[in-house]
């Protein structure tokens, strides 16, 4: 097997098309959600929307996921909350903020930015990698989660495991040559770009939609989001 | 019963605003923790997102490639009869539509109203409990699901301002406040009629109640169809405008407040310049005004917590206002429950569930979250402002024997009232 | 060409027994073998009693071998990996492997042309027929039948082949040779490729690297020569044991990669305090060579180093790996903006039509209803 030739295809025309597939998936997405027509809200407000829309994106995306208690809720489940945050963590950081993924973006958008050190990214990625472990035992022991779940909810734990585990695999140089675990972990990237918008994993833009219709509604009602 | 006219009613009503929320779910569970069905009594059905799975079905099959291509691997199932029978069961006799569940969602997925529309939909089909079903009729034809005919409505007023010798305006010309009672509170705790109308008269405002606006109760709002919510609406809304008054206070009702100040505007014409306000926004601007003189620590003898109704203040904003009022008059008996505020947990009689016999097991068992929250705080009284609470938590003390005090807030507030 | 031994040679030019086994021990060192300790001697091994086999092995090879004749064409090349070859600091180990082999053909550095050096070559491939190693610099073009590299009106590819035939051994040097080099890149107009790609029924040894590290060449030439046999092979036929880590594994400036301190421009301060060069573009970890180990210029520095990221030299088409300024983890394709602009477009189209459809089925559903509603 050339794995040369292989990696160069995975990270050259098959990248290409995934990406592609992705930007096109994604745009169809949205638009046959956006066109499929809103109505006014003609209820006058108590409070105010936008602050409630501001509130809303701060608690959901900066403390509720890493400060679960916050919410003071029925935490009796807290393996979602912890493990989630985690994941989410470890993700962001690793494709945000990791090096080797800066270099991507700066290659698609023209500019970079600052990376966190080679440990710390890698303690996240390993901390991520163990939180989708905890995910998927509770998807198949949780009883509310067994009944919601189906073939498509595994699927995306495996297209966004595999990348991750293929990416870990490759910066401590685990079993296969470089190249090996180069062209595996760019082949499972482009097939979960693929996969992106023809999936739940889409959330990561709709979470927009829902998160400001969240903070509106409360925000008009005059209550913390 | 027609499945076909509750997947029409499905897709009619799924615009960008359903779709973008239904598109949003990541299928991670988390709003069961919230659901105090879910936590009393371990059925996975009870779980907000699977009551909201016959709105998912019709979506992704009827609008999404995906689901049409699940529907043909088979990996999806289309919404049959028995769907309708089975998710009858956890909408109407599982969920009081508290919203606890879209507080918790990661994603701020407005769950109570997706399960709103779930009712809608099994309204329009017709599957709704039998229970559920009688109250309607008996608004429809009475004008009150607890049969407050104009005769019951006339005969209580007398006896509440005979009884307990207030005045109580009827029908008054020129009043710039219309007050529109719950058929709970004139049939089971009549006393309220009172407490309210010498707040009423104390704070000097020129109030009315109204024989043909006489019911607040929306029952067409519990079973989700829109033509009877409307209707139940019309007859509160076209009496203000007929009595040309400026402002309509929902007295101690949670769900009429949703519908009223929350909804109306949506489904009906309301006009501009009417304010729809709820009693316990009245009472706090009182209490805080000084319009109203109160007993300071009149109820500073055993503890006293408050229990916050979803719709009034989860849902209605009014937090602060029973706080102002409680702290004033129990500074140091007065302890809060946990959770409490916007993430109270719901009593569990709300939404409909009360008028349902069947649901009774299940209203019980989630009533254990309360007890338990109760002992925490050792309360020997518990306040409320909702009379759907206050009925609830009535009955469950009974069932329980629990050794608790049930009050309701304007109650509170008329006995500590000092001239 | 006489067939004296290669020791015996070494004798005439003055060199003592005991330099002559320190020498196979830099031999041994140079072709990357391991040398165990010698047991129950406090005395260095040259002055005590030899017991090391490899450098024994060594020796021996040494003493009963004559000089190997070595073939060396030059394709579509720069002369650069023999430029290197020639301009190496070590003379003591290039000249000695040099002593071990008979240089008959070299274009470059011959002083013999045209069709005498070209008889030459063609006795040397009669005479010591499947004796002789074929060190192949440059890429061989085959596109329009080869006709862009012609040597004495023959073209690159057929005296390849003729060559290859009586070879006992074929070492590509430079990447040109192995992969096909900077002829290779993007349009590829010559249609170049490398000699292992042309020649395939015999195993061919790839030096990679642009140029190759002589020591590397030197030390893969002397294994040959010594053991008459190839060492071994990555599968891209690359001796491991130059070829075996990545520079990214071995280099010095690894633990700045791994703090997050990196030069971002080439006057930086980063720069200046020799940070990692892995946000310009280094290509270290995809790039297998004994520049951060073996060094170049007998040790003196490396690229890295000397503040220059790595290009990836001995890998396939570094040419067209994504530009040596961009970094080594970015794609190698990328959609381009009228791509993607049709990617979206064709999304928004779609989208718009399906929402289109899914309106026009609300509309139905609510006049569905209405009908209903009428009848009852």
């Amino acid at each position: 097997m050339n794995w040369n030739a292989f990696l160069e295809f995975t990270r050259g025309p098959l990248f290409n098309i995934a990406l592609l597939i992705f930007v096109g998936g994604m745009t169809y997405r949205l638009v046959r959600v956006i066109l499929l027509g809103w109505k006014r809200d003609h209820v006058p407000t108590m409070g105010s929307k936008l602050g409630g829309v501001i509130k809303s994106f701060i608690k959901g995306t900066l403390i509720w996921p890493f400060i679960p208690w916050v919410k003071r809720t029925f935490s009796k489940n807290p393996v979602i909350y912890l493990a989630g945050g985690l994941f989410h963590l470890g993700l962001l950081a690793v494709i945000l903020l990791g090096a080797p993924h800066m270099l991507v973006w700066k290659s698609l958008l023209g500019f970079g930015w600052w990376t966190l050190p080679l440990p710390i990214v890698d303690w996240l990625a390993a901390g991520a990698i163990a939180a989708m472990i905890a995910l998927l035992i509770n998807r198949l022991v949780n009883p509310v989660l067994k009944l919601i779940s189906g073939p498509a909810e595994y699927l995306n734990w495996t297209l966004v495991f595999l990348p991750m585990v293929t990416g870990y695999m490759m910066t401590h140089h685990l079993f296969f040559r470089y190249e090996v675990l180069f062209s595996l972990h760019m082949l499972c990237v482009d097939v979960l770009l693929i996969w992106i918008p023809m999936s739940r994993i889409s959330h990561f833009i709709f979470y927009f939609f829902s998160r400001t219709i969240h903070g509106a509604d409360f925000g008009k009602r005059a209550v913390s989001p | 019963m027609s499945t076909q006219t509750a997947l029409n009613t499905f897709v009619k009503d799924t615009g960008g605003w359903a779709a973008s929320q239904l598109e949003a779910c990541t299928r991670c569970g988390m709003c069961s923790e919230a659901c105090h069905f879910y936590q009393a009594t371990g059925v996975p059905e009870y779980a907000p997102v699977w009551k909201i799975e016959l709105l998912r079905r019709a979506y992704e099959q009827r609008f999404t490639i995906s689901g049409k291509v699940k529907l043909a691997l088979n990996i999806d199932k289309q919404i049959s009869d028995q769907d309708l029978l089975d998710w009858s069961n956890y909408i109407y006799q599982a969920c009081t539509v508290c919203n606890k569940c879209s507080m918790v969602c990661p994603m701020g997925i407005d769950l109570g109203t997706l399960i709103h529309d779930v009712r809608t939909g099994l309204a329009e089909a017709g599957v709704v409990p039998a229970d559920l079903k009688a109250a309607v009729d008996l608004q429809l034809r009475e004008g009150s699901p607890l049969g407050v005919t104009d005769e019951v409505f006339n005969d209580r007023l007398e006896w509440v301002t005979d009884d307990w010798e207030v005045d109580i305006p009827l029908d008054k010309e020129g009043a710039d406040t219309l007050v529109v009672f719950s058929s709970i509170e004139i049939m089971k705790f009549p006393q309220n009629l009172a407490a309210i109308a010498e707040i009423l008269n104390a704070a000097g405002e020129n109030w009315t109640l109204s024989s043909k606006a006489r019911e607040v109760v929306n029952f067409g709002f519990y079973e989700g169809s829109p033509e009877r919510t409307v209707l139940f609406l019309r007859r509160v809304l076209d009496n203000a405008a007929e009595m040309g008054v400026k402002r309509i206070v929902v007295t101690e009702c949670g769900h009429a407040y949703e519908a009223l100040r929350w909804t109306a505007y949506n489904i009906t014409d309301v006009p501009k310049d009417l304010e729809i306000t709820h009693i316990t926004h009245l009472l706090g601007e009182y209490v805080s005004s000084g319009r109203i003189k109160l007993a300071e620590g009149s109820l500073n003898n055993g503890t006293i917590t408050f229990h916050d109704a979803c719709k009034i203040q989860r849902r209605g904003g009014h937090i602060q206002e029973p706080r102002q009022v409680l702290k004033l008059l129990a500074p140091d008996s007065f302890k809060e429950m946990t959770p409490n505020k916007e993430q109270a947990i719901c009593c569990g009689g709300g939404g409909g569930v009360i008028a349902i016999k069947d649901a009774d097991p299940t209203r019980y068992a989630a009533f254990e979250l309360k007890i338990e929250q109760l002992e925490k705080v050792g309360a020997e009284t518990v306040v409320m402002a909702c009379s759907n609470c206050r009925l609830q938590f009535t009955d469950c003390v009974q069932h329980f024997d629990l050794d608790v005090k049930v009050a309701g807030l304007s109650q509170l507030v008329a006995d500590a009232l000092i001239e | 060409m006489s067939e004296e031994t290669i020791y015996q040679r070494l004798q005439k030019q003055g060199v003592s027994r005991r330099d002559f086994l320190k020498l196979c021990g830099t031999l041994v060192g140079a072709m990357g073998l391991a040398v165990p300790p010698l047991e129950g001697s406090n005395l260095p091994g040259h002055l005590g009693k030899i017991e090391d086999k490899t450098i024994l092995k060594v020796a021996r090879a040494l003493e009963s071998k004559a000089r190997i004749p070595v073939i060396w064409l030059e394709f579509q090349d720069c002369a650069g990996c023999s430029e290197a070859l020639t301009r190496s600091q070590s003379p003591t180990l290039i000249d000695l492997v040099l002593n071990t082999i008979s240089v008959e053909y070299h274009e470059t550095l011959t002083a013999a042309a045209g069709f005498q050096t070209e008889a030459n070559k063609e006795s040397v491939m009669q005479n010591y027929h499947g004796q002789y190693v074929l060190v192949v610099e440059g890429s061989i073009p085959t596109a329009a039948d080869g006709v862009y590299c012609t040597i004495g009106g023959r073209t690159a590819l057929d005296l390849l082949k003729e060559a290859a035939e009586g070879a006992a051994a074929i070492i590509s040097t430079g990447n040109c040779a192995t992969f096909g080099g900077l002829p290779k890149a993007n349009p590829n107009p010559t249609g170049a490729k490398g000699t292992w790609e042309i020649i395939t029924d015999k195993p061919v040894v790839n030096i990679p690297g642009c140029p190759a590290i002589p020591e590397v060449f030197t030390g893969t030439l002397a294994y040959f020569v010594i053991f008459g046999a190839l060492p071994e092979l990555d599968d891209l036929n690359r001796p491991i044991t130059f070829y075996g880590k990545t520079i990214h594994d071995r280099c010095l400036r690894r633990p700045f990669y791994e703090a997050g301190k990196f030069a971002l421009s080439f006057d930086d301060e980063g720069a200046k305090e020799g940070w990692c060069l892995y946000k310009l573009g280094c290509k270290g970890p995809t790039t297998y060579n004994a520049c951060a180990s073996l060094k170049w210029d007998a040790g003196l520095s490396f690229p890295v180093q000397s503040g220059h990221p790595c290009l990836g030299c001995s890998e396939p088409n570094f040419w067209d790996g994504g530009g040596f300024y961009q970094g080594q983890s970015a794609p190698l394709n990328r959609p381009g903006l009228t791509a993607a602009g049709a990617a979206v477009g064709g999304g928004l189209v779609v989208g718009a039509a399906m929402a289109a459809g899914n309106r026009a089925q609300k509309k139905r559903a609510a006049s569905g209803l209405e009908e209903e509603k009428n009848q009852e």
